[in-house]
Formats: structure tokens, C-alpha cells, sequence
């Protein structure tokens, strides 16, 4: 599903100078079943952003295209089913938003009210929660008795239940142990595999650079830079206004760059490093 | 007994005639710090579940250590620091704070020793302002007026965030709110800083501030912190490493000794160290076992990098 912003500007009615400008003049285009990573301080536009793309929030000034639905200024709210079931969202401590007494009901609930019958919500259900890493075991708990990790996986089940075409994500993984962490990550991957559009917001960049085919970087509401992630991370200008930060692979490349190695390009994952250690020590 | 025995014999054999000294006077240095901190046979479970959550812990925490409490999700880390501010209260067992038990009549004194640092900055502030924020927690121990003003700018200039007082919590960076919950918990000058996750929500730059405030603070203000964490990096600041696994202990150590387990760590829900990672994809250059640390790398990358 290919999203494009044209000079999208959201401000927000605030009394509150400091959260004024939500959004300025973002323009950019998210492609069909791309992995894309959008990064950036706390309050840099982030989330304002992806409110956009299910029209949660609605521009000042601009156009958002997703799909064949257009959002404008003038966009009402009648009518925005059809594009909140392709355009799932897991929000941040989604575990919060569990309020069925089992785990089934609750990731039946969206589907049914994207209009799925009561048999099409349930099949959904029992093939979700595999899918998320829980037993049909799950369905019949209630979604309180869980730990906050199985939580967090019954809540995305429910967003993947609609069958969404595009699935973005806000900081999924905050507060998971990292094998969690992975396992949830490569949960999305696989989604996109199967032809979803996946758009994360982290602050996690080996995250970004072991996941991601896009970065889009925000700050004080400015789009201020995009591209794949090897091309950002070595934007000399972004690093040293401090607009992102490094995976950890190029800050330790930085630190042997430092002592005599050179690289053309920081690598940004433990095998692209490896790599170019092995070759520089072997020599060509 | 023994140690009493001792201590009268040396005594009398030096003559010494001052019976206020204390014993812990002649114990070797190591034993001579006290535990802040000493669980013994802890029990708990929660209402309905019929697993213990924490299964038989026991543990001594002496006073200024930093500990790291590591493992999964579930694994029994928060319910073990709630134990301690006696937020639930033990099935069997006890928890010993500053050298007395807590029960029911003494765990108010006990939690006025004991700060948290909650996981989500935005959960945690009732203030309009900054200084507000900070105050609650003085007012609730009924401190004079003047006297709060006073310790609020305190805690505030210990964070290095005095210049904000006046402004809006809401309108501050992660890092910064992060800052104040800890500045709100200094207020209140307790002995023992727990922090529950609480940097797992921050972006790098939120983070690295907080974690040298909290080594800062530890020093300056001799505290005892207790950081629950699931950040491998994080836990290398530590004196020793807890690992957790259905509410028992399993590993008590020290950080380079927990790396040593290599791929085994994941069975506790933590990730390599970022180093051993990038040496077993050098196992054709390097000769490595274990754990190696970042400069330990460095050299021996520099040192092959030079003989080619």
C-alpha cells in the first residue's frame, strides 16, 4: 500500500507555545511492502506523523495519499472505516488497551468491528494468537492474568487479526527483554514478507539497521532526512547536528577508524563489520 | 558468639576499657559493611495465580553497592522490588531495610529509605510544575514549608535541573522527565534508589544522561541503587548482576563473569554483549572464549591490523 505525504503541516490548537507545530511541510513516500524506520528525539514529530497515515490526526495544510484513500484538511470523520481496517496500529504499551474478559474477545473485536462475522473474528483469532507466539491454550485466559510480555503479544495479535495492509508501530518492544524484543521484530518481518507495509518508530538503531529498508529522520517537526539506512547513518551532516544516534556496529567501526582501520562507509550491523574488519586485516 | 568472645578477649588483652566499641571494630573489612538490604526465604504469590512469582529468594545487598536484577519478562524482578518497598507483603519469609524487619508498623520508616524510578516517565508526575512535582513527596511527609523550598532546589541542582522548575512536566524531554522522577525521589533522601526499567523508554542521548547521574549520585550521596534492566551495556556499570528465572535466583556475580556464558545468556532473557558478538564472527582472526571487553577488542584488532 504506497503512502505519500505532499507538504503535509499539522499544528495543533494549543495554548502551549512548546507543542505548536505538530508537524512542517513533510513531504515523502512510503513505498508498497517496504520496512520503513522512522527515528527521532521524544516530542520530534514522530507519532505525529503516523497519526496521519489512519487519520487520527488530519493535516493543517497538505495531502496524505494512502492507497486510493486521500486525506485533506477537509477530510470528515464519516467514512474512515474502509481505511482504518487497511491501516493497523499498535500503539505504545498496547497492553493497555486489553478490556475483554478473554484473550479471544479481545482480539475478535476488531475484525468484528471492521465488520468480519462472528465465525470469520473467531478463525482470525485462533490464527493470530500462533502467529504472535502464544498456544490456542491462550484464547480462553483472561488478557489480566497474563505477563506483560504475553499482553503485548495478544494486543498486536488483535491489530494483525483485521489483516491490515499497512502496520505501523509504535516502539513495539519498549520494555521487552531482548529476546522478546527479537522475536516480536522478526514477527513484522515476517508480515512484510507476506506483502504488509511495515512502518516502526524506535529508538532502537540496530533495530533499524537489522530490519529496515527505509529511515525517515524527524526533528522539531521537520523531515530531515530519508533514505536506506546505510545512506543515513553516514549523513555526516544528520550525526553532527546530533539528529540520530549510531547502531552500535558503526560506533565501534568509528572507534577502530579512530586507531588506523579505515572504512569508505560506517557499517551498520555486526556482518557488515565483521566483514570489513576480516577484509582489511587479510588485505586484498 | 565467637565474634563476642573475641572481641572481649582482644579487649582485655589490650587493656581496652571502652565497652561502646563497637564489634564490628575487629571483623575483617569485608564483613565489616552492612547490609542494607538482607532478604531471607522469601515467598510470594498473587491472589489466584498458583505460581510463585518469587519462589524462595534470599539475599544481602550491602550498603552503596549497585546491583543489576537481569531476566526474563515474568521472571520475578518487579514483584521482588515491591516486596522490598513493601508494596505486597510476603507469604513467608523476611526482608530486613537498614537492619530492621519490615512489617506492617515498620514499613513506613522503612520506605522513607527506599526511592523508585518507574519505567514510564509520563506515568509518574502529579505536579503542574517541575518544582511541584518534586515537592509532592515532601508534603506528603508534612515538611515545613521553607524547609521544602529549600530541599526541592537541592534536589533539583543534583539533577542539573534547576533552570526548569518552573516549567510544565509535560512539555520536557524524556530524558529530562526522567531527571525529575529521580530529583522527586532524592527529595526525600533515602538510602536506596531502585530503578525499574527506568531508562528503557528514553532515546540513547535520555539514556547515557541518566545512568551517569544515577554512578554520579551513588558516590556522592553513598546510595544503594538497585537497577532492574534488560540493557546488557547498562548492567557492566554494575557491581554484581542478579539473574532472575521463575522467581529464583540463579546467577549471583559479578558483570564479566555473567558475559563468560556466552549464548547461554539468552536462556535468561538477555543478549550477548555487543563485543562477544563481534568476536565469534572473528573466530578465523581472533582467538576468543568468553567474555572480551570493547578496549580488549580494540587492541587485538589493532595489533593484527599492524603485522599485516
Amino acid at each position: 500500500m504506497r503512502i505519500e505525504f505532499e507538504k503535509v503541516t499539522h499544528s495543533y490548537e494549543s495554548s502551549n507555545p512548546m507543542s505548536g507545530l505538530g508537524l512542517a511541510n513533510v513531504s515523502c513516500t512510503i513505498e508498497s511492502g517496504q520496512f520503513t524506520a522512522i527515528v527521532g528525539k521524544t516530542g520530534s514529530g514522530k507519532s505525529t506523523l503516523v497519526k496521519h497515515i489512519n487519520a487520527l490526526l488530519k493535516p493543517t495544510s497538505g495531502t496524505i495519499t494512502v492507497g486510493d484513500h486521500q486525506i485533506t484538511p477537509e477530510t470528515d470523520n464519516k467514512n474512515l472505516k474502509p481505511l482504518r481496517k487497511k491501516v493497523g496500529m499498535v500503539f505504545q504499551f498496547p497492553e493497555s488497551q486489553l478490556f475483554e474478559d478473554t484473550v479471544e474477545k479481545d482480539i475478535m473485536f476488531g475484525p468484528k468491528n471492521f465488520g468480519f462475522t462472528e465465525e470469520q473474528a473467531k478463525e482470525a483469532a485462533s490464527k493470530m494468537i500462533e502467529v504472535v507466539g502464544l498456544g490456542p491454550d491462550y484464547l480462553t485466559k483472561s488478557p489480566f492474568d497474563l505477563s506483560g510480555g504475553q499482553m503485548r503479544r495478544v494486543a498486536i495479535a488483535g491489530v494483525l487479526a483485521s489483516d491490515p495492509e499497512t502496520i505501523i508501530l509504535d516502539e513495539p518492544t519498549a520494555g521487552l527483554d531482548p529476546v522478546g524484543r527479537k522475536e516480536i521484530m522478526d514477527l513484522f518481518k515476517a508480515q512484510q514478507s507476506r506483502g504488509k507495509t511495515i512502518i516502526l518508530i524506535t529508538h532502537n538503531m540496530d533495530d533499524v539497521a537489522n530490519y529496515a529498508d527505509k529511515l525517515m529522520v524527524m526533528h522539531d517537526s521537520h523531515l530531515v532526512g530519508q533514505g536506506t539506512p546505510k545512506q543515513v547513518f553516514n549523513d555526516q551532516e544528520l550525526l553532527n547536528k546530533n539528529y540520530i544516534s549510531l547502531p552500535q556496529s558503526a560506533v565501534f567501526a568509528q572507534k577502530l577508524a579512530a586507531k588506523g582501520f579505515t572504512f569508505d562507509q560506517l557499517p551498520i550491523t555486526i556482518s557488515e563489520l565483521t566483514a570489513e574488519i576480516k577484509q582489511q586485516i587479510h588485505g586484498d | 558468639m565467637l565474634v563476642t568472645s573475641l572481641t572481649k578477649s582482644i579487649s582485655e588483652i589490650s587493656g581496652n576499657r571502652d565497652t561502646n566499641l563497637s564489634n564490628d571494630f575487629f571483623l575483617p573489612k569485608g564483613e565489616q559493611m552492612e547490609n542494607i538490604i538482607s532478604i531471607k526465604d522469601v515467598f510470594y504469590k498473587y491472589p489466584g495465580s498458583d505460581n510463585y512469582a518469587v519462589n524462595g529468594i534470599s539475599l544481602d545487598i550491602k550498603a552503596n553497592e549497585w546491583i543489576s536484577i537481569v531476566g526474563k519478562n515474568g521472571s520475578g524482578k518487579t514483584t521482588l522490588t515491591r516486596l522490598i518497598d513493601g508494596l505486597e507483603e510476603c507469604e513467608s519469609g523476611t526482608i530486613e531495610i537498614d537492619g530492621v524487619v519490615t512489617d506492617e508498623e515498620t514499613i513506613w520508616d522503612a520506605r522513607k529509605k527506599i526511592g523508585i524510578v518507574f519505567q514510564n516517565p509520563d506515568h509518574q508526575f502529579v505536579g503542574a510544575t517541575v518544582e511541584d512535582d518534586v515537592a509532592f513527596g515532601l508534603e506528603n511527609q508534612g515538611m515545613p514549608r521553607e524547609q521544602m523550598i529549600n530541599a526541592v532546589d537541592n534536589a533539583l541542582k543534583m539533577v542539573d535541573m534547576q533552570d526548569f522548575k518552573k516549567r510544565d512536566p509535560q512539555s520536557l524531554s524524556g530524558g529530562q522527565k526522567q531527571r525529575v522522577a529521580i530529583a522527586g525521589v532524592l527529595a526525600i533522601k533515602p538510602q536506596i534508589i531502585i530503578m525499574d526499567e527506568s531508562t528503557s523508554m528514553l532515546d540513547p542521548e535520555g539514556r547515557k544522561t541518566v545512568i551517569n547521574l544515577i554512578e554520579q549520585l551513588r558516590s556522592e550521596q553513598n546510595l544503594t541503587v538497585i537497577s532492574i534492566t534488560h540493557d546488557i551495556e547498562e548492567t557492566q556499570l554494575s557491581d554484581r548482576i542478579i539473574v532472575l528465572n521463575s522467581g529464583k535466583i540463579v546467577k549471583d556475580t559479578d558483570p564479566a563473569d555473567l558475559y563468560n556464558l556466552g549464548p547461554q545468556l539468552t536462556e535468561f532473557g538477555l543478549e550477548e554483549p555487543f563485543t562477544n558478538l563481534v568476536a565469534a564472527g572473528l573466530t578465523d582472526l581472533i582467538d576468543f572464549k568468553g567474555y572480551i571487553t570493547e578496549e580488549g577488542l580494540i587492541d587485538k584488532l589493532c595489533e593484527l591490523n599492524l603485522k599485516r
